[in-house]
């Protein structure tokens, strides 16, 4: 596996791996059970620059690789996969978006706080009716002078209680279908931001997970993110890269689901003999490290693309797909392999099942990935 | 000792180890090899420094490419500099041989002010490498430094001795190890990742450079040989203690004097 990896990205896997193990993973319990947003943590994450890993060095970021961004994402969610969720999410689809259609005031405005985690970014796509089909958004700013009046229902926000600068997709045009398609930026504590209660959710329960509403907010026209109508564009090239961090949050719940099996295989006795010495617990640890591997590479793959300035949506959607359903697989055997004590809260593979699964329908389900990759790969074969 | 300590130009000595044999095998690689964890207090305490006096901090290590690693790792942390002397007729250095090689490397970085070591090594253990480097340059030398402190043009090094610390008010240049729980080593960031990959980060020195006899290093200047190297196997016992629980105590605390493990 570690061929395609440079001594760059060992030490990044090195270093972040020391970090989470130290300060995230002995407490990642709690975390899940108090549903609590470690800040005290994320205030050092912050200062390593892993609120900016993408970002410009002149903004404040440390301007890596995708390849160590995936790393990154991998081992955070290794130790606490909800605040490997919280981290991926502000960098791809709240920081790389305002640095790649924002204007020079706008990027040095809002980057460099977020990009040393002083402040938490947000997508803000998902309403009451509205999923996987974002040219439905309900929500609506309406130009007033130097001011747009935006009024929003957003829910299932990722980051939403604890995020200062909220990515907004609302309708300028409420007739235009996805060309009406908009996003303005709003801060929390505009008048009219109100965060509603977070989400009771079964798994990344350290993430603040919350609905956002906007009431009447009035907000500079000069939020607004790229241009009228371009919320579409945004939102999806947003997307893309969010997809593959999601793959690399979901590949590292596998590895961890993993390690726990391999670990709690060797110390667990049946029949005279450790379990992991029974062939049906060899299949399913073969089973788990091939799909693991294959999910990897897939992700590797995707960010090398990313990095090369090639198109990489097929490829990122394939990565997500497959590292999230391999998620959900690996978690399933890792409970399976721990019996009656893997449904236990005592062990943490109860934990990673729960998380694990949601990675099949957030930043696109499986299903949209699935078309994604059909429409991708059918255009290949014209 | 200078009259003005105005910033200091610091050495910093370390060491690529085996972290992990899988199979039991040694083969190195990013993977399995880095920067010694003991080095690790010896580099933060530099950086202390520097920050505190101002100064530039050079990293050097003696081993094979594999090596490259743990300076890299070092840069990460801040240091400014790292050479990486790695030739094939240093290889099967004992602690002597390699004191030689770093000592003549050293002598290349002259004018400096502190060569600073980390305790020992965690695969070799031998703690010597240090104190035979500051013999070879003829420079004072103190063991388990705990804190260095610049006062009115003066180096103060304290050293933990049980209860106790000593203080050596020390001239420059001089060398030193760090105790290897002085100070908690930062983590990594980002960007001094970054950095430490930059262009023309780490260079290359090899035998030619340091003007030494190719008999004084390596396997030939080498005066010590490992004989043989056998894996340690402990055999742990459970035993269970009878009585009541004041009888239970009494005979714990009878066969923990008797082990010697209480006085």
């Amino acid at each position: 596996m570690d061929l395609f990896l440079s001594e760059k990205h060992s030490i990044v896997r090195r270093s972040v791996r020391a970090f989470c193990e130290r300060e995230l993973k002995p407490i990642a319990r709690e975390l899940d059970i108090e549903a609590r947003f470690p800040w005290e943590v994320v205030e050092k994450m912050g200062r390593l620059g892993y609120f900016g890993i993408q970002a410009p060095e002149a903004l404040g970021g440390a301007a890596m690789d995708t390849t160590s961004y995936c790393i990154i994402i991998e081992e955070i969610s290794r130790a606490c996969a909800g605040l490997g969720l919280c981290v991926t999410v502000h960098n791809s689809v709240a920081v790389y978006p305002l640095y790649t259609f924002g204007s020079d005031e706008q990027k040095e405005k809002w980057v460099p706080p977020l990009a040393r985690g002083e402040k938490i970014g947000a997508f803000c796509l998902t309403e009451p009716n509205i999923g996987s089909d974002a040219s439905g958004v309900e929500s609506t700013a309406v130009r007033d002078g130097d001011h747009y009046i935006v009024n929003a229902n957003k829910v299932l926000i990722t980051n939403g209680g604890v995020a200062d600068t909220c990515l907004m997709f609302v309708k300028t045009d409420r007739n235009g279908g996805y060309k009406g398609l908009s996003v303005i930026v709003v801060e929390r504590g505009t008048p009219g931001f109100e965060v509603g209660d977070l989400e009771n959710l079964s798994g990344n329960r350290a993430n603040p997970v919350s609905s956002i509403r906007l009431n009447d907010c009035r907000v500079p026209a000069g939020n607004l993110l790229g241009k009228e109508g371009m919320g579409m564009k945004i939102g999806l090239v947003a997307l893309d890269t969010g997809r593959i961090g999601i793959g690399a949050q979901a590949l590292g719940i596998a590895q961890a689901a993993m390690e726990e099996a391999i670990k709690y295989s060797k110390q667990r006795y049946q029949f005279g003999v450790p379990i992991s010495q029974h062939e049906a617990v060899q299949m399913m640890i073969a089973d788990m490290a091939t799909q693991i591997d294959a999910a990897r590479l897939l992700i590797y793959r995707a960010a090398a693309v990313k990095d090369k300035g090639r198109p990489f949506s097929t490829e990122a959607a394939m990565a997500k797909l497959f590292a999230s359903e391999t998620a959900s697989k690996v978690a399933d055997m890792a409970v399976q392999i721990h019996g009656g004590y893997g449904y236990s809260k005592s062990y943490p593979v109860e934990r990673f099942y729960r998380d694990a699964r949601v990675t099949r329908i957030y930043e696109g389900t499986s299903e949209i990935h699935r078309i994604v990759i059909a429409r991708g790969v059918s255009e290949q074969y014209k | 000792m200078k009259e003005d300590i105005m910033s200091l130009n610091i050495i910093l000595c370390i060491k690529s180890v085996v972290l992990d044999a899988p199979d039991g095998r040694v083969v190195r690689s990013p993977e399995t090899t880095g920067l010694n964890p003991f080095d690790r207090p010896a580099i933060e305490m530099a950086l202390r420094l520097r920050e505190e006096m101002g100064g530039n901090i050079t990293a050097i290590s003696m081993g094979p490419e594999s090596a490259a690693f743990a300076l890299y790792e070092a840069m990460s942390m801040g240091v400014d500099r790292a050479i990486l002397i790695s030739d094939r007729d240093l290889a099967g250095s004992d602690t002597l041989a390699t004191s030689r090689s770093l000592a003549a490397a050293i002598k290349t970085l002259s004018p400096f002010d502190l060569a600073i070591f980390g305790a020992r090594s965690s695969d070799s253990d031998t703690g010597q490498v240090g104190p035979q480097t500051a013999v070879q340059l003829d420079l004072p030398f103190i063991t388990g430094v705990y804190d260095i402190k610049a006062k009115d043009s003066e180096i103060i090094l304290e050293r933990g001795i049980d209860e106790f610390i000593e203080s050596f008010r020390i001239s420059l240049p001089a060398a030193l190890a760090v105790h290897a729980v002085a100070v908690q080593p930062r983590d990594v960031r980002l960007s001094g990742i970054e950095k430490a990959f930059g262009i023309e980060s780490l260079e290359r020195i090899n035998l030619k450079d340091l003007d030494i006899p190719k008999e004084t290093v390596g396997d030939d200047g080498s005066p010590t040989k490992i004989v043989s190297l056998e894996r340690v196997v402990r055999k742990k016992k459970c035993e269970f203690i009878s009585g009541t629980v004041e009888e239970q105590a009494d005979e714990l605390v009878r066969r923990l004097k008797e082990t010697g493990h209480i006085g």
